[in-house]
């Protein structure tokens, strides 16, 4: 990696939660490695589908108005269909997978925008728990909470778990405080953040992410000519 | 705790019933019956002083009694779901007289020791930001003007708990670094927090609305003998809608203590909002969200939870953005064009 390369990152992250953002911090910080730093105060949607509503908004306000390199956006997959290697074919676009849809919606804001702040463009970060980012707290802990053991759910009509339930195995409640809940979140994160790898093996929801971040060194060496 | 209420020609509740879960957040336009419902749970409670009420059955005449034209019958949760009480009058303002069946000696005294112990809030920051009289302390006032008092008891009767309530209030207001309270004799007990930047603290009358509503949550949710039932109106009152997830949070510390690691009996809660992005935050447990309803002179309770499409509604959108758009009801009439 070259000394441009490990310049400081910024990142802007939308999310649902203070609980969430503080997660996705440590997240997209071990994945990037280097230097990290966040835009403050974070970015909040108030749950699908206000998020593509609010987001190229967002994409503009961060591109005109700030000093941010990339945006970072993670949302609950909930009961919509799963992102899968196919969408990724030239053309594809899945109308109900909301990878697909964050991304088209991200694409096609940014390519309107002309350079600004110092940088041709916004770097993207997008990922989906499936179905909720609990379960991510829960890989490598419950053998059964996988995205593939969610996508088989679906598809026998039969879902292995739910959303309330993967809240009572992560915080023994289904209503834990906020506080409670960011405890938990930063507790289980840091344990990924040691070593991402099983999280990606397991949510590729999330490897799409990993993915995506790791190519900003590069793009971002480029991209802002440091 | 109530399970129910069934209302008749009371103010606009003509013909409505109501079940009620340990925490239920009311939403609907304003005269749709929200404040009604708080009212009849304030009237059991003063008839609930009587120590004999009647006991006949409920729905036979009271000996005596003019011919009731309104009426409020309750029941109650386990384990005391075999009383019902019934609360009549010859109009809506003038509920005076109480049944009780069902009791077998022992329930209704304690359901009435349960009445006896349900509040009703309607914060005034004005109120709170004025010094309050020391020994007023016992416990948070209907419109939270003694927080001060109440305060300073916990802190020296509860210090633990006082610490962990100035903990969180530090939390929730990062711009403080502690709560300051102070005595000035022939004046009373006043509040103020110490700002994090500079030596400085913002007496009560510079702390802003918002401010004060979340200390006085915080005084209720921390009560250390906490009320029976809480009934609060405009909950979300002056507070900002990113700070409404910790509202909630203080809610049902009081609803599910056990949830808080908390042993002690769960508190029923009665919220009433206009604010959607409160709504929103009640998206995982639908079951809590009761919709007051306005057609005509007449008001209405349904709960979401029994709407047939809820799974498909929760699938399209926010609960807030339904709610304005109209999908759940609970909207102001409006005259046709």
């Amino acid at each position: 990696m070259s000394e441009a390369s490990c310049a400081p990152l910024k990142l802007a992250i939308l999310s649902e939660s203070p609980a969430d953002e503080a997660a996705l911090r440590t997240l997209a910080a071990a994945v990037l490695g280097g230097e990290v730093s966040f835009l403050h105060p974070g970015l909040r949607a108030r749950g699908w589908p206000s998020v593509l509503q609010v987001l190229p908004a967002v994409i503009r306000h961060l591109h005109f108005n700030t000093d941010a390199d990339g945006l970072v956006v993670v949302v609950d997959a909930d009961d919509s269909v799963v992102h899968t290697l196919a969408h990724d074919g030239p053309e594809h676009f899945h109308p109900q997978c909301r990878l697909c849809r964050l991304r088209a919606t991200f694409r096609q804001t940014a390519k309107k925008l002309p350079p600004a702040a110092g940088r041709g463009r916004l770097l993207r970060g997008v990922g989906v728990a499936v179905p909720a980012v609990e379960a991510w707290y829960l890989c490598g802990r419950d053998e059964t909470v996988t995205e593939a053991a969610w996508v088989a759910g679906q598809a026998e009509g039969r879902l292995p778990y739910t959303r309330a339930e993967l809240k009572q195995r992560v915080y023994g409640t289904d209503r834990p405080s906020l506080a409670f809940e960011t405890e938990c979140a930063l507790r289980e994160v840091a344990r990924h953040a040691r070593d991402t790898r099983r999280l990606e093996f397991d949510f590729p929801g999330f490897a799409a992410l990993a993915g995506e971040l790791r190519g900003w060194r590069a793009e971002f060496a480029t991209i802002a000519g440091r | 705790m109530i399970a129910s209420i069934q209302f008749r020609s009371f103010k606009a509740l003509r013909a409505a019933g109501l079940r009620l879960e340990p925490f239920n957040l009311i939403i609907g336009p304003n005269g749709s019956g929200k404040t009604s419902l708080i009212q009849a749970i304030l009237r059991l409670r003063a008839l609930s002083q009587q120590s004999c009420p009647a006991t006949e059955a409920v729905g036979a005449p009271l000996a005596g009694a003019k011919k009731a034209t309104a009426e409020l019958l309750f029941t109650f949760m386990p384990p005391h779901a075999r009383v019902s009480a019934r609360v009549s009058g010859v109009s809506g303002l003038v509920c005076d007289q109480l049944q009780v069946s069902g009791d077998d000696g022992t329930d209704w005294a304690e359901v009435q020791a349960q009445l006896q112990r349900v509040r009703v809030f309607l914060f005034d920051h004005y109120a709170m930001a004025a010094p309050a009289a020391p020994e007023s302390g016992r416990e948070l006032a209907a419109n939270g003007g003694n927080l001060a008092s109440v305060l300073y008891a916990y802190r020296t009767q509860h210090p633990s708990l006082y610490a962990a309530l100035e903990t969180e209030a530090v939390r929730l207001m990062p711009e403080f670094t502690g709560i300051e309270l102070r005595h000035d004799l022939g004046v009373g007990m006043s509040l103020g927090m110490r700002l994090c930047d500079e030596d400085e603290i913002l007496p009560a009358e510079a702390l802003s609305q918002g401010n004060l509503y979340t200390l006085a949550l915080l005084a209720l949710t921390y009560d250390p003998n906490p009320p029976s039932i809480v009934c609060i109106e405009e909950v979300d009152r002056g507070i900002h809608p990113r700070r409404l997830r910790d509202v909630r949070d203080l809610l049902y510390r009081l609803s599910y203590p056990a949830a808080c690691g908390l042993s002690r009996q769960p508190v029923q809660v009665i919220a009433t909002t206009h604010s959607p992005y409160l709504l929103d935050q009640f998206r995982d447990h639908p079951e809590e969200i009761v919709i007051a309803e306005k057609n005509g002179r007449s008001a209405t309770f349904a709960r979401l939870i029994d709407r047939p499409d809820l799974e498909e509604l929760l699938r399209e959108g926010s609960l807030g953005d339904m709610w304005f758009a109209g999908v759940l009801g609970g909207v102001p009439e409006e005259r046709e064009l």
